[in-house]
């Protein structure tokens, strides 16, 4: 048995808006600049949720309220499939010494799926930038072998010290921009998000074509420089779709500003598509990478471009990199787009490919 | 059909799993947390040689999860003078262990982890039942699955591996049942242990496996 997963529902709330319908308009506005976070004589550009409160477990459950409202009313009993790469570790830095962590390292899901409205089963996937599509490929994987008819899957990454000064420390992060694909790009800027896909296997206007994960071990921090691997995976997800590389309208790219991982994915992308380069768009400079949250927002978001035709400019792309020699979306575009494949690539050499595609 | 080709519980004194990945490996594994080695070491003993190569997931679970490191991490964070070292940053990280392992099984193609919420809770049923569906549609060969706990007093593995195609000594087959039986055991941690328990004795001729927090998800173990 193998019946078609439907996207049926939406929720995004990030530093573009509190709606995917608002997020998409500032993307296609170009209005989204980041703000900045200090980390201690250091401060980096950052996209945080327009959210005043100061209290991280108050701030959490607003961010969480907030983009569950937009799914609509759903079965108390629905399943969740969280994705997160930091949990609450921002409410332990407010807390302080002594942390007193749970013996359980995602007892905050139980949290999550009550401000959810959700009391059915819940499972956490803690896989890094790659977290959003492990959960969704295991979510829509029992909805299409008939074990369940629907669930949500929910991306929470949230503000904290610690990731910023992980990234910080491993000199991953731009102290000006996010420049994806550019030759002057010089790391990421990260952002928080909370996002939700509601999946169902009753018909709705997007439907999961294919999803592979894949794994490239060339190191624990970066992808192999040739892409192979990124490929594979793009190439898994073709495949499974049952679709051929020119049948792809639009890539959503990982593209974060990296300067390795932006080269490798190029070299993925020109293996999978040779001469026949789709239209490249990056969201990663516009809302931030939001790491375990980051492939539910971005899908959200991108559904929503999709689906008002507004197709936004990549931001911060200025000059071509001629290693790299591809370039994004410089222009905004009304174009119809059927199919779109979605790249994440991760720390822990984590990759995803996910194709969606308009039902017929 | 699906099959049951190797059913392992590892149990080691922290200080024990260096020297268990050396006898392993033959070296030490460089920068791998605790939970790293255990996963190395409970993979290599669950997988023949002759399967390394091939199309392999790894669904894997933890309670703890990585919590001596975060809370070091924590600590450098909030109580330090400085940002804290970059390895104690990526040590928190729980998607490394992959690549790290990747190296020894080259067939290695994805990697899943899912941390627990509830201590003495696993989530085997969504592991299998993956597993199931996956080996059913051909993406992979073989699905090793697992639970995997570090902490300063022990460390545990409870390892289970499945495939398209039986092992020479392969002791059971695995079948997704959606109805649940009354005499189900429950998604523990330990339940591979339980499972060997099984395949000790005669009887009965099944073993089901169900999470009253995962009605949707049962399944059943049936001997070779």
């Amino acid at each position: 048995m193998k019946r078609p997963v439907h996207i049926a529902g939406r929720g995004l709330l990030c530093a573009g808006g509190d709606s995917p319908e608002a997020v998409a308009a500032a993307l296609w506005d170009g209005a989204c600049p980041p703000g900045r976070r200090r980390l201690g004589e250091r401060e980096f550009p950052y996209f945080a949720l327009p959210l005043a409160e100061a209290d991280w477990l108050a701030r959490a459950e607003q961010a969480v309220r907030c983009t569950a409202a937009q799914l609509g009313p759903l079965a108390a009993e629905t399943p969740l499939f969280i994705a997160s790469s930091s949990f609450q570790i921002g409410h332990f830095e407010q807390r302080g010494a002594p942390f007193e962590l749970p013996a359980a390292s995602a007892s905050f899901s139980h949290q999550l799926g009550d401000w959810m409205g959700l009391n059915g089963p819940r499972y956490s996937f803690s896989n890094a930038c790659i977290a959003g599509f492990s959960a969704l490929d295991a979510a829509r994987s029992l909805i299409a072998g008939g074990l369940l008819n629907q669930a949500v899957v929910l991306g929470v990454e949230l503000a904290n010290h610690s990731t910023l000064a992980g990234f910080a420390a491993m000199e991953l992060l731009s102290r000006s921009a996010c420049r994806p694909f550019d030759a002057g790009r010089d790391g990421l800027v990260l952002g928080e998000a909370v996002a939700a896909v509601h999946l169902s296997a009753a018909p709705a206007r997007w439907r999961i074509a294919g999803l592979r994960t894949g794994l490239d071990g060339y190191s624990t921090t970066g992808p192999d420089p040739a892409g192979g691997p990124i490929a594979s995976a793009a190439v898994d997800c073709l495949q499974e779709a049952k679709i051929t590389a020119a049948d792809i309208d639009l890539v959503k790219l990982q593209a974060a500003g990296s300067p390795g991982t932006d080269l490798a994915e190029a070299n993925a992308l020109r293996r999978v598509f040779a001469q026949r380069m789709p239209p490249l768009l990056s969201l990663k400079s516009a809302i931030g990478h939001t790491l375990g949250a980051s492939g539910i927002a971005e899908l959200v978001a991108l559904l929503a471009c999709l689906d008002a035709e507004h197709i936004p400019a990549t931001a911060g792309f200025s000059r071509v990199d001629p290693e790299i020699a591809l370039f994004p979306m410089v222009d905004r575009s009304n174009a119809h787009i059927e199919r779109a494949l979605l790249n994440l690539i991760g720390f822990g050499g984590g990759l995803a490919s996910l194709i969606v595609e308009r039902s017929r | 059909m699906i099959y049951l080709n190797a059913v392992l519980s590892q149990q080691f004194a922290p200080a024990q799993l260096p020297g268990a990945v050396r006898a392993a490996i033959g070296k030490p594994l460089r920068r791998a947390s605790g939970l790293t080695q255990l996963a190395l070491v409970g993979a290599l003993a669950s997988l023949p040689a002759e399967c390394r190569d091939l199309p392999t997931a790894l669904l894997w679970q933890s309670t703890s999860g990585l919590r001596q490191e975060t809370l070091t991490l924590l600590d450098e964070v909030c109580n330090g003078a400085a940002e804290p070292m970059p390895y104690d940053f990526l040590a928190t990280q729980p998607a490394i262990a992959a690549a790290q392992l990747q190296a020894f099984l080259p067939g290695l193609q994805s990697a899943t982890q899912t941390p627990l919420e509830q201590a003495g809770t696993a989530n085997w049923s969504l592991l299998l039942s993956l597993a199931g569906l996956w080996l059913a549609e051909g993406r992979y060969a073989q699905i090793l699955c697992a639970h995997l706990d570090s902490t300063p007093e022990a460390a545990h593995g409870h390892w289970l591996l499945l495939g398209a195609t039986p092992l020479e000594k392969a002791p059971a087959r695995l079948q997704i049942d959606t109805s649940p039986q009354p005499d189900a055991v429950p998604d523990s941690p330990d339940f591979p242990a339980r499972l060997a328990d099984w395949l000790h004795q005669a009887s009965p001729p099944t073993l089901s496996l169900h999470s009253p927090a995962a009605p949707r998800l049962a399944l059943e173990f049936a001997r070779l």
